[in-house]
């Protein structure tokens, strides 16, 4: 579960998220939405523990993030946009790693698995630098997900994906909320979020604009009218404008 | 066409020059120019002005250059013998360009380069001009920097604007050369002249002009036979007739004349070298225009090994090229459960060269102990312990001063994947202390090695010494092994905490050819560092001493020196302890976002 009370995240005088409280609960799926500049990014990363919040509370599993960081992210997966991978370790060396961080015991009865999931079993042995963009996404995904996290933050996780590793990662993202896992996810593919997310949360200029499940988030931009899709509702919210 | 690319060249130097004189407005670029500026100030430009001192030359000295009087004594044939080695050299410097390339001609074009001019209508021609034109901005720079050192040896004679176009003269022939040679091979390789035939045939080349030449000189010219009193004029007078004897003077001619503005004493000797000079590198040009071949394929796969090797570098990577690289088994097996720390070692170690292995570490060892347990024991060549005792000495000296700037498999390197390992469930003393894991093992390992051989080189020379017993040289020299960890890891928390506490600082700083602001920001990392050593010491040795010298008159001096020892590694760990806990914390609140973003 994710519990957020007041979260406000500030760079100097700028506010990049203004006074955001939510809850997400096991089995949901929140898609986080906004334009450019929205103050996305920067959630997300509050939320993970990687930048801390100006002011306001987190709570990852119980665990307040600020004080029980340690507890906190030993509950949680951070799976940035751009996937960080250390260019000496080949696929396997990278799982056997992060086993190693998070101790996780026989670690490679979970990582084949995973290994196969993703299909990036054959490669391995092989460095990042011998994988394409969409198999260095993977791979940070199998990392991620190796703890078995029952929170998980998606930065953009289709980026660099072929279609039919973007059918797959939807699925999975489906099948880890149907086991009980909290997720929230953020991306402009706004027909992913439809097919995946239970709620939708709208950022604009740091602030929440709206958030519900989707039928109700759909409900109040819909202005009567039935049949009104996610883009836009996204585009009624938001004014057509950036930031 | 060339105007548009002369254009892209101007506006991108000029571009480059603004952007860092504007973010001279940031304190931490000012500074670093200042202290940039001060140093080229006091070393280079203070000078520059200056005439060299006229000093009364000795009556006997008449024969020799002015330049003497700068308190240099050259021979007076000093000038062609000059040139003949600076010829040699360059003749060597070429000898390379045609032996060593494996690959077809790129011409080192940057990724966004050929994104806009390989698609653009513009000519094979133009882009080798383009190329040709962006070279002689970095001739004319490295003839600027060349020209502040060469401008203070006096005894070259001409000035400073003489010096900076015999450089240009220098630095733009090697660079015309290189891309003919370059072209040359290519053109060699597509009529299927094989890469060693042509080195064979190069090599034997270059090898039968000069035995043809030493078999023409005169007897009385031949090289000279070694004198027992050392003397280096037979053999520069054997060099100089060597030189100037056909056929190797025919190899030899482009060079002499093209380094000839550069060595010219006064105007006049100056302006005659010009023209010949500048024949040789007009005919460069001719030679690498009309030699021009297919380039653009190898120019893009150059060009995307480079990215991938720069991205490698920014995100922190330091095994050399990414390209090419294979996975290889861990140092060691790592387990999935136990401390976590070991993991960064574990990772840490794969990252760089793999001949860090204890196997390795004590083959050293065996092969130091071998090797100088036999020297002592030969009078002949007993003499060499002094030596090498001070060898090791300087080494060590060196590695533990400086190795923290290269053994960087820590913080530094992971700094470009902070949001994933601040993600990882640690405390941030854990990841400091993880991190500094594998410099630590490298240089103390390094120093351990440096240690055994001081201390067996200098077992033999006071094995008579009634103080520094046996027994005593090995307390001494396992309570220097036992410190030097910590004393490493303290070395190493200062670029790392600077890493952390200015990470805007440090990715500036770890940008190449960043301008002298950078540069003065590394000489001021450098210089912190070394102040924060001295300053983390004073306690520690102060204690020690004090321990030593007490203990010494009272208990003897092994015991002195065993309890000291302690004393000064409890205070090291100490210091090393808050050290990590402090960084750690700092680790914890680093929010690298708000740090980048004000860089």
């Amino acid at each position: 579960m994710i519990e957020v009370e007041a979260l406000t995240k500030r760079y100097g005088n700028f506010t990049a998220v203004r006074d955001l409280s939510l809850i997400v609960r096991p089995g949901e799926v929140l898609g986080l939405v906004g334009p450019n500049g929205a103050g996305k990014t920067s959630t997300l990363r509050c939320l993970a523990g990687i930048i801390p919040a100006t002011s306001g509370a987190i709570r990852i599993a119980g665990y307040d993030i600020s004080t029980d960081a340690v507890a906190a992210k030993r509950a949680l997966a951070f799976f940035p946009d751009e996937p960080r991978l250390f260019e000496y370790l080949s696929v396997r060396q990278h799982l056997n790693f992060v086993a190693r961080i998070y101790g996780v015991r026989n670690h490679e009865e979970i990582a084949q698995p995973l290994l196969e999931e993703f299909e990036i079993a054959e490669k391995a042995d092989q460095l990042p630098g011998a994988l394409s963009r969409g198999m260095k996404q993977k791979l940070a995904i199998a990392c991620g997900l190796l703890h078995a996290p029952s929170v998980m933050f998606f930065d953009e996780p289709l980026t660099g994906l072929d279609p039919l590793g973007i059918r797959r990662m939807k699925n999975s993202i489906r099948k880890r909320a149907r086991e009980g896992a909290t997720i929230v996810l953020s991306s402009h593919l706004l027909h992913l979020l439809e097919e995946v997310c239970s709620h939708v949360l709208i950022l604009k200029k740091g602030e929440k604009i709206a958030h519900g499940t989707l039928a109700d988030v759909a409900a109040q931009f819909s202005q009567g009218e039935t049949g009104v899709n996610l883009e836009e509702v996204f585009i009624r919210a938001t004014g057509g404008s950036e930031g | 066409m060339l105007n548009a690319l002369l254009y892209l060249r101007l506006t991108s130097s000029k571009n480059w020059v603004r952007s860092r004189v504007r973010r001279l407005r940031q304190p931490k670029y000012a500074l670093g120019a200042i202290v940039a500026f001060a140093y080229f100030y006091f070393f280079f430009f203070r000078n520059l002005g200056r005439t060299p001192g006229t000093r009364s030359l000795p009556p006997d000295a008449s024969p020799l250059m002015d330049a003497a009087a700068a308190g240099v004594t050259l021979p007076t044939d000093w000038l062609p013998l000059s040139t003949a080695i600076g010829a040699v050299m360059l003749l060597v410097f070429t000898l390379f360009s045609w032996l060593v390339p494996a690959r077809r001609a790129a011409l080192g074009f940057s990724e966004a380069e050929i994104a806009f001019l390989f698609p653009a209508p513009i000519k094979r021609r133009g882009l080798i001009h383009f190329k040709l034109v962006s070279s002689q901005f970095r001739s004319l720079f490295g003839a600027a920097i060349m020209m502040l050192f060469s401008h203070r040896w006096t005894f070259l004679g001409g000035n400073a604007l003489t010096h900076a176009i015999g450089w240009w003269f220098i630095f733009s022939g090697l660079s015309l050369h290189f891309r003919g040679a370059n072209f040359t091979l290519t053109r060699l390789t597509d009529l299927g002249f094989g890469a060693w035939k042509r080195r064979v045939l190069i090599l034997a080349g270059v090898i039968s002009i000069i035995a043809i030449t030493l078999a023409q000189l005169p007897e009385a010219e031949r090289m000279p036979a070694a004198a027992d009193a050392f003397d280096a004029r037979p053999f520069s007078q054997w060099l100089l007739t060597l030189s100037n004897s056909a056929p190797m003077s025919w190899l030899l001619w482009p060079f002499k004349t093209v380094i000839g503005p550069f060595l010219a004493g006064d105007t006049r000797s100056f302006l005659l070298t010009l023209g010949p000079a500048l024949a040789v590198i007009v005919a460069h040009y001719l030679w690498v225009v009309r030699s021009a071949v297919a380039f653009e394929d190898s120019a893009i796969e150059h060009a995307e090994k480079r990215a991938a090797r720069m991205a490698a570098w920014e995100a922190g990577g330091t095994r050399g090229s990414v390209a090419g690289a294979k996975a290889r088994r861990g140092p060691f097996a790592l387990a999935s459960f136990g401390r976590p720390e070991f993991a960064f070692l574990w990772k840490n170690l794969l990252s760089t060269w793999p001949y860090f292995t204890v196997r390795i570490g004590l083959g050293g060892a065996v092969i130091i102990t071998a090797s100088l347990l036999w020297i002592g024991a030969h009078p002949t060549w007993r003499g060499l312990l002094p030596g090498i005792a001070a060898a090791a000495g300087i080494f060590a000296a060196y590695t533990l001063i400086v190795g923290p700037q290269f053994a960087r498999q820590d913080l530094r390197s992971d700094l470009g994947h902070a949001d994933i390992i601040k993600t990882y469930p640690l405390a941030g003393w854990q990841i400091i202390l993880g991190e500094l894991l594998t410099p630590t093992a490298i240089l103390s390992g390094i120093l351990w090695l440096a240690i055994l051989t001081g201390t067996l080189a200098v077992h033999p020379l006071v094995m008579e010494s009634e103080w520094l017993t046996g027994t005593l040289q090995i307390v001494i020299a396992l309570g220097l092994a036992a410190l030097i960890p910590l004393l490493v890891v303290l070395q190493l928390l200062v670029p790392n905490a600077a890493a952390l506490l200015f990470p805007g600082w440090f990715q500036t700083s770890r940008i190449r050819g960043g301008g002298p602001e950078v540069m003065g920001q590394r000489m001021i990392f450098f210089f912190a560092q070394l102040v924060t050593m001295v300053l983390a010491l004073v306690p520690a040795v102060a204690l020690g001493s004090l321990l030593l010298f007490t203990l010494h008159v009272f208990i003897g001096p092994i015991i002195a020196v065993t309890a000291a020892t302690l004393v000064m590694a409890v205070v090291l760990a100490a210091e090393v302890g808050a050290g990590i806990w402090l960084l750690g914390r700092r680790f914890e609140h680093l929010d690298l976002s708000t740090e980048l973003r004000a860089s």
